[in-house]
């Protein structure tokens, strides 16, 4: 696994971070905005000058999005020490996600989609397959290569799709995950939809005033259980399900219908009972539409809604980032036995009488669920098991 | 892989309303534009936000839809660009207004999943919806997907499909990149043109498909996907899919390839022409569809539709020799020189 974003650019340092219950939400640094005066978010403090450095990529018309996916690739791959002979076999599969590409660079965008001659370096960087046909040359991988853009649960999504195709047949490993970095392309859209925080995020309170939109990225390699054998490994991907909440573009149905599905269908397929799901890393944005949701979906599926928290309330909102992120939070949950504190919690929603997780805990863990809900209705839920 | 049982396509051509495909339509400006059908079904007052990408996918998707008893169990998009020309439109909003309050909807719109959720939220279907964004390859990904289903789920149906629009985006940036011709050419010249860079297309083909044999248009046998600038890895990855897929005595009695008179992607297209047998016959496409990313998209419904029936206008015809046969075809496209694909499409 490999991972960056507001709280460590390692897993490792990550999951430090989830222990102290630190918040990577904050006032910009790096990023120029209107709103870098007036809204929190949760930024990767590392500039792109650094990046490119530390990680020789300084070609023209790379783009941010592609520098931290790029990072969280290689830690991914040096962590699953596969070689260069592995990755540009037939049978390795990549399958990335992000909602922004290279619009982060709205500016650039702007410029070249209006003017006649002198384009930028950025010209082929701006669509989301622009971030892994960039990893694809880079790194010679000649196995099926996709990109999947569907809101905030793309990489979820990107996910499912690489442990499909190993179970077709049609991969032997797949190295799925996603990025987003910040653009004002996303800032500016959300905030034309009123949900967006000006201050940190409070996941499923009462008082919560919207989301904080973060950046970062993570990749995991899956390979076949008959492949593992001595092989070090983390978790085990056993149920996943996507589904469409189907009552409106940017808004999720007030009952959670979409969110409901997606979690009784990945239970159904891990082949477990609500009461052996552990703990849930929840979507949880802090937007009063989805949180409301996603706890009316929780009661009406489990008879005891198990221990859950939303990791969003240290990151942020990761968009295409954000169920790869999750993702590698659910497994280090299963690897180390232990949940970390949802933050900025005061009152449970009206009606719901449920509270997350606020405080660091060791705890027997065997099955955690992550959810990941977007626009469009993609509702996407995964079952990670010990 | 799966069996094709409707198909639906919204083009430059008349490949929707008054389906005659002998007659071409020319481009304007170097632009193949679609030909927009009335929408029949689709309330005006949601037709009216809809950007074209959005619109077109919707409206070459509800038809078929609404020709089934239940929902398909799945909405598979295939999309590089999605609704672009609503993203350039919230951008101009951004720095024109330097970023103060916008009006969302050119954003909610503008986000490449919104294709598919819009055809999930008119047919209230809460089953699997996906957008894969993959540029030249999205919609190839957006089949291996059905086809994967398909194989999970023996008795499911999907709805399958590939969409992108001409927009400020990837005109004027495409153009200045140098992916589409400075001068001015007409479609029916496209081929015989010496020069770099072809003519912008765009287009919305949708597919409903399973595994069922009965009453099929045609059946997608398979499908390979390569990311490679070399010549030889593309004849030699197809050699190897040829021997695979076709069984003994098995001929193709078409090779369908996305020519698309840019000079430079010449060369893979007569290099995989070399692979096949000199009686072959040759036919090319994107004089009728323009180039765009999921163009093979409207590919396939013109390979179901000379399936069907049993021939194929001669403006697509490559050398003298006209096919014999409409059984067999496969399609060789490829984008920007660096993602090729192949399928191979026969009768059901």
């Amino acid at each position: 696994m490999g991972s960056i974003s507001a709280i460590g650019s390692s897993v490792t340092e990550n999951r430090m971070a989830l222990m102290e219950g630190k918040c990577g939400i904050g006032p910009l640094e790096l990023f120029s905005t209107r709103y870098a005066d007036l809204l929190p978010f949760g930024e990767v403090k590392i500039s792109n000058a650094i990046l490119q450095q530390r990680l020789h990529a300084e070609e023209p018309g790379i783009t941010r999005t592609t520098l931290l996916a790029l990072h969280a690739l290689e830690e991914a791959i040096t962590d699953a020490q596969l070689t260069s002979a592995t990755l540009h076999g037939f049978d390795t599969a990549l399958i990335g996600a992000s909602t922004v590409g290279g619009m982060c660079l709205t500016d650039e965008l702007y410029s070249d989609a209006n003017k006649h001659e002198n384009g930028s370096a950025y010209l082929s960087s701006y669509d989301c397959a622009s971030v892994n046909l960039y990893l694809q040359k880079r790194f010679g991988i000649n196995g099926i290569v996709n990109t999947i853009n569907t809101a905030c649960s793309s990489s979820a999504n990107a996910i499912i799709y690489g442990a499909r195709l190993i179970k077709n047949g049609l991969a032997e490993r797949a190295i799925v995950g996603g990025v987003d970095s910040l653009a004002k392309f996303t800032i500016n859209g959300f905030n034309a939809l009123h949900i967006l925080s000006d201050d940190k995020c409070a996941p499923f309170d009462e008082q919560r005033k919207g989301l904080n939109l973060g950046e970062g990225a993570a990749f995991l390699v899956l390979e076949k259980e008959e492949a593992v054998k001595d092989k070090k490994y983390y978790a085990e991907l056993t149920g996943y399900c996507n589904t469409n909440d189907a009552f409106h573009a940017s808004s999720l149905s007030v009952e959670g219908e979409g969110p409901y599905l997606s979690m009784k269908g990945a239970l159904d397929m891990a082949g477990i009972a609500t009461g052996e799901i552990n703990f849930i890393n929840a979507h949880g944005t802090g937007t009063e539409n989805n949180d409301l949701s996603e706890s009316r979906a929780m009661i009406r599926l489990f008879q005891h809604v198990p221990p859950f928290a939303s990791t969003k309330s240290n990151t942020g909102h990761t968009l295409g980032a954000a169920g790869a992120i999750e993702a590698v939070y659910s497994i280090l949950n299963l690897i180390h036995q232990e949940v970390y504190a949802g933050l900025h919690f005061a009152q449970p929603i009206t009606g719901t009488g449920l509270q997350p997780v606020q405080t660091f805990a060791k705890m027997p863990l065997k099955h955690v669920m992550s959810n990941s809900f977007g626009f469009g209705g993609n509702c996407a839920s995964l079952v990670f098991s010990r | 892989m799966f069996y094709i049982h409707q198909a639906s396509c919204v083009s430059p051509q008349q490949t929707f309303t008054g389906i005659d495909i002998d007659h071409l339509h020319e481009a304007v400006n170097n632009k193949l534009q679609v030909i927009e059908p009335s929408y029949e079904g689709i309330p005006t007052g949601i037709l009216r936000r809809m950007g074209k990408a959005i619109r077109i996918g919707v409206g070459a998707a509800m038809p078929l839809i609404k020709g089934m008893k239940t929902n398909p169990d799945g909405i598979i998009i295939g999309t590089a660009n999605g609704g672009m020309e609503d993203c350039i439109r919230f951008l101009n909003q951004i720095i024109d207004y330097d970023e103060g309050l916008l009006t969302p909807t050119n954003f909610v719109q503008s986000t490449t999943n919104a294709i598919a959720a819009q055809i999930g939220l008119l047919s209230t279907n809460k089953a699997y919806n996906t957008t894969h964004v993959h540029r030249g390859l999205a919609f190839e990904n957006a089949l291996l997907d059905a086809g994967m289903q398909l194989k999970e789920q023996a008795n499911a149906s999907f709805l399958a499909g590939g969409v992108d629009e001409i927009s400020a985006y990837n005109f004027n940036i495409d153009y200045l990149d140098g992916w589409y011709k400075k001068e001015s050419i007409a479609a029916a010249s496209l081929y015989a043109s010496h020069t770099p860079a072809s003519i912008a297309g765009e287009g919305a083909a949708m597919f409903l498909v399973n595994n069922s044999m009965e009453n099929a248009m045609a059946r997608l046998v398979a499908l390979q996907t390569i990311h490679t600038a070399s010549g030889n890895i593309v004849t030699e990855q197809l050699q190897l899919f040829l021997q695979k897929q076709l069984g003994a005595g098995e001929n193709i009695d078409i090779l369908l390839t996305g020519e698309n008179g840019d000079s430079r992607m010449l060369p893979y297209y007569l290099a995989v022409e070399g692979v096949l047998d000199k009686a072959v016959a040759v036919a090319r496409f994107k004089h009728m569809t323009g180039e765009y990313p999921t163009c093979a998209a409207a590919a396939l419904w013109l390979m179901c539709k000379i399936i069907k029936d049993q021939k194929m206008p001669g403006h697509m015809i490559k050398y003298a020799s006209a096919p014999t046969a409409f059984n067999r075809i496969l399609l060789y496209n490829n984008y920007k020189g660096v993602q090729h694909s192949f399928m191979l499409v026969v009768k059901a």
